[in-house]
């Protein structure tokens, strides 16, 4: 076996301090702004490339966020999860600026032209048994084979730790919808993983 | 914990509490998980098989270096800074958040909508006989039928006039401009008059009628425009005439063309100028002639015609456009015979015949039917 590389110990109140640089930020402290911007960017950037491929725009468009949050920040919830919110606000700012941007063109497209687009992939170097890589193979491929907002449905599920409500905060859908779509893509993912894992091995569910 | 013994590779991969001991494990998280693999070491090799899985298979990632995140990062909080500085520097508060200047603000744009309000919502100016005929800069001369018989006036162009009872009409004492050498032919009515005009497109005629010009270059027709009635109208007997409002904001363009613009009107149609409402609206006369050149009268007798031939041969005498399905109308042969009758009147027998209905829309005829297979 491998030796056991474990990511960094995320300290116990992550997300408490997540919370308590909201309400700081909310109250005016600078710093509690730039640490909060500093923790989340990551996980905007990459939810932006989600959805453009313009790195420039996107950065644009985290800075707009951010700095449209500090403009109303008498007037926001310091109680409401910053992450979905932000990650909210990115999702809006880019389908406005799309359609702005279709407007221009005077070209008609479907709203549904801005979409997710997520590829999911494998690093094998990760894994120990060519058994599990060729798993890994098989899994990656069924999972970039799921309908795009399933897709994005689990990006926030179980990437990036989100829970119903926050997913459909971000979506902009019923609560009831993200059940739906993950309902969906689980039922995909079980169907599938059985028979990748008859073809692949004998391997036990 | 004890749920997790049974469990197998996929469902460890898809279990969220599993993925995020791995993918962000809290000192928690850690601890409790790591106790659990103590307690079950048969379950150490599934478990770390589910752990390269969940670690191996990720969302492809844009890379973002620390640099750049960096220097994003900072450029934020840079903007806001120079944006914060901006209104501080600006003392406590820029001059326009004044409480003073925000009033100020608001009458002014109070007053800017009030006036734009009661401009849009004036009456329309009415504008009278006597008020044009004073505007005229020329020496004029007024004609009043003060009898009970229509009033013939001769004009020095060989234009007549017939003056109705009770109507008033100003022209010049000499029309300005020479015959085919250009200028205008002006006359103010008060009341109703028919115009019989020579022909001189060089000089266009023009009636002004309180708010309504009418131009011509050469034709008959009536203007009616009593000071004390609500409508002035035009009704064209031969030839075309041009009508538009006083308050047409083309209307000298319209004046100047040497063509007929604004609403051209032709025989048997009259527009109707709602004084009120400056809304001129275009129709058929009451009763409308047959226009066609004497000595060519047209004989309405028709035998097994097609409804269509009727409906074209009606449309030439009286120079109203009439719309119908060729096509439909085809179909039906009618036998009648239709002199001595007025067009509604003809109109309405032949509809009955096909089982068609007409309008009078827009100063035109529109027919509709669904023809006569089954006849």
């Amino acid at each position: 076996m491998k030796p056991f590389t474990r990511p960094e110990l995320r300290p116990a109140l992550y997300l408490e301090e997540e919370q308590k640089l909201w309400r700081e930020m909310l109250a005016g402290d600078v710093t509690a702004y730039e640490q909060l911007i500093d923790r989340t960017y990551d996980l905007l950037f990459h939810y932006g490339t989600k959805f453009n491929s313009d790195r420039e725009l996107i950065k644009d468009c985290i800075q707009d966020v951010f700095l449209g949050v500090w403009e109303k920040k008498d007037a926001l919830n310091s109680e409401i999860p910053p992450k979905p919110y932000l990650l909210a606000s990115l999702r809006r700012r880019l389908h406005r600026l799309a359609s702005r941007l279709r407007m221009d063109c005077m070209d008609y497209y479907n709203e549904t032209d801005i979409v997710f687009d997520l590829e999911f992939s494998a690093e094998y170097q990760l894994i120990e048994s060519e058994n599990d890589s060729l798993l890994a193979s098989r899994m990656t491929e069924m999972l970039n084979e799921l309908p795009k907002r399933q897709k994005e449905a689990i990006f926030l599920r179980f990437y990036n730790d989100m829970e119903r409500e926050e997913i459909a905060l971000v979506m902009d859908i019923q609560p009831q919808s993200v059940s739906n779509l993950l309902q969906e893509a689980f039922k995909f993912i079980k169907s599938h993983w059985k028979a990748i894992v008859s073809l692949v091995l004998a391997l036990p569910f | 914990m004890d749920r997790y013994r049974d469990f197998s590779l996929g469902e460890f991969v898809w279990d969220k509490s599993f993925r995020n001991w791995v993918l962000n494990p809290t000192r928690e998280d850690d601890e409790t998980w790591q106790n659990w693999l103590d307690a079950h070491p048969d379950k150490r090799e599934i478990v770390e098989r589910a752990r390269q899985l969940v670690l191996s298979i990720r969302p492809a990632n844009a890379s973002l270096s620390n640099p750049e995140k960096r220097k994003a990062v900072e450029r934020i909080v840079e903007r806001l800074e120079a944006r914060n500085l901006d209104r501080s520097e600006e003392g406590h508060a820029p001059w326009y958040a004044g409480r003073v200047v925000r009033i100020a603000a608001m009458l002014v744009l109070l007053a800017g909508f009030g006036w734009l309000f009661w401009l849009r919502h004036q009456q329309p100016k009415v504008i009278g006989y006597d008020q044009l005929v004073a505007a005229a800069k020329v020496e004029m001369r007024e004609v009043v039928n003060t009898t009970a018989q229509p009033l013939p006036v001769d004009l020095e162009d060989g234009s007549r006039i017939v003056l109705d009872p009770g109507s008033r009409m100003s022209y010049p004492a000499h029309f300005n401009g020479t015959p085919r050498g250009g200028g205008k032919r002006e006359v103010f009515l008060s009341g109703k008059a028919f115009f019989d005009i020579a022909k001189d497109p060089a000089r266009p005629f023009f009636v002004y009628a309180n708010e309504l010009v009418t131009k011509v270059l050469g034709t008959s027709f009536t203007v009616r425009s009593f000071a004390n009635e609500q409508e002035v109208s035009v009704a064209v007997k031969t030839g075309k005439v041009a009508v538009f409002s006083r308050e047409d904001p083309d209307a000298t363009d319209k004046q100047i063309s040497r063509e007929l613009t604004g609403m051209v009107i032709e025989p048997n149609q009259q527009v109707v100028l709602v004084r009120k409402t400056v809304k001129i609206t275009k129709s058929l006369v009451p009763e409308p002639e047959v226009v066609a050149e004497a000595g060519a009268a047209p004989h309405f007798e028709f035998d097994e015609t097609p409804v269509s031939a009727v409906f074209s041969a009606l449309q030439s005498a009286y120079g109203i456009d009439i719309i119908y399905d060729k096509n439909v109308m085809d179909e039906c042969p009618i036998t009648a015979t239709l002199t001595e009758m007025s067009l509604y009147e003809k109109l309405d027998l032949i509809c009955k015949a096909v089982d068609a209905s007409y309008k009078s829309i827009d100063g035109r005829i529109v027919v509709e039917g669904k023809g006569c297979r089954n006849n």
